[in-house]
């Protein structure tokens, strides 16, 4: 009975670690890669809190990868990329080198800084990816990711730019710049607030208070600087802590998450709500959730943006299968697919002049939402984001200095 | 053989549970805390995260808050408790479903409990609606702040109305164990309700009091989720706290996150010990006073 039992774990794990090595991987061609992830399943970490983008990677996505791949697609809903890093960092800990749990993350910023500080993704393997010829590369918005270099170790899926929303029926002209938003702020007491840092919207609010402070991005860019840091950190806190006063709650507590912001939007309890992806605002249109009269808009100084990525953990055991998907993300197709409104509505990871005639005419065909800010639009006044110890070292003054 | 000659083998499954879950966990986390981590290089084991948690601005406020939740929550419940087991032990028309509504809501999952308080009692909240209905208030900021509040009163309300109905489950357990004839008995030489209740029925529920209250408090201070979704943004509670440095994206924070996970467990761990140093005398002198 043991015998058997252990007999029955040998031979599952032989058979879901026979593409851990991805040194082999990296020898193959492409399709005899897609040959060797044929019956693999890929445990897909990803932030579940939309319905939308849950359906179009469990069934839209899932439904291609059975159909033309046989790979089984098994989302795994998650609260935030930390829980995933976490559990890789465990995983590693524990020695499991070539059985993790995890085969694909959707992932960013900090937390793909965090991978690559503990040496867990799995790199060097994405010019392998047929559909990364249309990836621009050449952009240092893509080739970065959040300043740290993405040096082959995650695929680019979506490209996002920070929008705020407002309700028209509310406020007919809202502000368009951060100057005259502060100025808003303390005309209307009470009607205006953030998540407290680190959430990461929050934290991205700050960043264009901070930038606002430090008169533009341009002098921010590159390694973390202590002199700099300083000056504009200080100005930064000055000018939340001035407008503490007029937020809701008079600024004594603040949400602890964006989806305690959006619920105070949709409540009418604050006049404005703001996202890295606009598409939710449509999204939450759509659901009934926000007015209809919700629209959305820029800064005329800008607002950041930044580009997602999925990532392959150093010991996912179904290496050639995970590949497949990214290279299944990347195509134009599905970046046609999700860019649609009504089923997610994201903008594209890829350079869409690379692509077939056919995607070039289904992304002019796309009409957006009219809750939903254009991308064109937004572009006009992009900022880019800072290096991860830029967003560390604000994050924490923001919590000493502000929301203490 | 029988079970009784062999305990180890009945025990077994649950220590090996304990054992290999509860305990490896712990040690893993205590071996953390002390700053010893080769994946990123951590390998000379100090006392450093120790120092840092404890000397940074946040902890003794978080810390200060935990205790407060923990302290109202468990009081207020196990006197609304108290009064419930002994209103429901006695017989009246409609005691069954009143029985039936008091314990419903053991089957309802903290969180799905907090999301409902917060549908109820925040600023745009059933409660405020009504409240803006009648022509109380105009807008949500005038409706007192009952989640997100200084005061965690949102939270104490969650865990009195999931708690409130666990003290009594027991309690009435104990009442029907101990049975009418101690307090009759007392009653019959002349001691007045107050009296029977004070001096009979009251010490020898006590034990029974105590352990679910011990329970009741391990878990209001060591919980996150409710403190997440109902408190505020400062000071957080300590577990949300821990939580927060234990997502911190420098891996180098993990320490002090393991290092404040052991100081709730150590808490934890004080509160039972307490426990067991005042309840089991007061166990020992119920039976010895029969």
């Amino acid at each position: 009975m043991l015998r058997s039992l252990a007999a029955l774990l040998l031979m599952s794990t032989a058979a879901l670690a026979d593409t851990a090595d991805g040194e082999a991987l990296k020898a193959m061609t492409w399709d005899q890669i897609v040959e060797e992830a044929r019956g693999g399943t890929v445990n897909w970490f990803m932030w579940g809190g939309a319905d939308t983008i849950n359906r179009y990677v469990s069934d839209h996505v899932g439904g291609v990868l059975k159909r033309d791949y046989d790979i089984t697609l098994n989302r795994v809903g998650i609260a935030d990329a930390a829980d995933v890093v976490n559990m890789v960092l465990t995983e590693k800990e524990a020695g499991v080198a070539d059985a993790g749990a995890v085969d694909l993350i959707w992932i960013n910023g900090e937390n793909f800084r965090s991978m690559k500080q503990a040496d867990l993704a799995f790199c060097g393997y994405t010019d392998l990816l047929p559909n990364n010829a249309l990836v621009n590369w050449d952009n240092p918005a893509i080739a970065n990711d959040f300043g740290v270099p993405v040096d082959g170790c995650e695929v680019p899926w979506n490209t996002v730019q920070f929008a705020f929303a407002h309700d028209s029926a509310v406020v007919t002209e809202p502000p368009r710049d951060m100057g005259a938003l502060l100025a808003w702020i303390k005309a209307n007491p009470g009607q205006f607030t953030y998540p407290a840092p680190p959430d990461f919207t929050g934290s991205v609010f700050v960043r264009h208070v901070f930038y606002h402070a430090a008169g533009g991005a341009d002098a921010l860019l590159g390694p973390f600087d202590q002199a700099k840091f300083d000056a504009a950190a200080a100005k930064t806190w000055a000018i939340l802590n001035e407008i503490e006063p007029f937020l809701w709650r008079e600024g004594q507590t603040y949400p602890n998450t964006i989806a305690q912001l959006n619920e105070l939007f949709a409540n009418g309890e604050v006049a404005f709500t703001f996202n890295y992806d606009p598409s939710q605002f449509g999204l939450a249109v759509q659901a009934g959730t926000y007015p209809e009269t919700t629209r959305s808009f820029g800064m005329t100084d800008g607002t950041i943006g930044n580009t997602n990525y999925t990532l392959i953990p150093f010991n996912s055991p179904n290496k050639a299968a995970a590949m497949v998907v990214q290279n299944l993300l990347l195509s134009g197709e599905e970046q046609l697919e999700k860019a649609k409104p009504e089923v997610w509505g994201a903008s594209p990871a890829i350079d869409i002049a690379r692509t077939s005639a056919e995607v070039q005419d289904g992304f002019a065909a796309i009409e957006g939402h009219p809750s939903v800010v254009s991308a064109d639009e937004l572009a006009k006044a992009a900022l880019p984001e800072l290096q991860a110890d830029w967003l560390t070292a604000i994050e924490a003054g923001w919590q000493a200095q502000v929301g203490n | 053989m029988t079970g009784r000659a062999n305990p180890f083998w009945l025990l077994a499954p649950a220590l090996l549970v304990l054992g290999g879950l509860f305990l490896s966990a712990l040690g893993l986390t205590l071996i953390r805390s002390f700053r010893y981590m080769p994946v990123i290089g951590l390998t000379e084991p100090d006392l450093a995260a120790y120092a840092a948690v404890l000397a940074s601005p946040g902890f003794l406020a978080s810390l200060g808050l935990s205790l407060w939740i923990a302290v109202a929550s468990t009081g207020i419940s196990a006197v609304l408790a108290l009064g419930a087991a002994l209103l429901l032990r006695q017989t009246f028309p409609g005691r069954r479903l009143i029985g039936f509504l008091v314990q419903m809501n053991l089957t309802v999952p903290h969180v799905v409990g907090a999301v409902g308080m917060a549908y109820l009692v925040s600023q745009s909240g059933v409660f405020a609606r009504l409240a803006h209905a009648a022509g109380v208030i105009d807008a949500p900021g005038q409706f007192p702040a009952l989640t997100q509040d200084p005061f965690a009163i949102g939270i104490i309300l969650l865990y009195v109305w999931k708690e409130v109905p666990f003290i009594t489950l027991i309690l009435l357990a104990n009442l029907q164990s101990i049975g009418a004839d101690h307090e009759a008995t007392a009653r019959s030489l002349g001691a007045s309700p107050w009296q029977a209740f004070r001096h009979v029925t009251l010490p020898m529920l006590r034990p029974g009091l105590l352990a679910a209250s011990a329970l009741v408090f391990a878990f209001a201070f060591g919980a996150y989720e409710i403190p997440l979704l109902l408190g505020a943004s400062t000071p957080k509670a300590l577990p949300v706290l821990a939580w927060q440095s234990y997502t911190n994206v420098d891996l180098a924070a993990r320490p002090e996150a393991a290092a404040m996970a052991v100081i709730i467990a150590l808490i934890g761990l004080a509160t039972l010990l307490a426990y067991a140093h005042f309840a089991q005398p007061m166990a020992d002198r119920g039976r010895d006073a029969r």
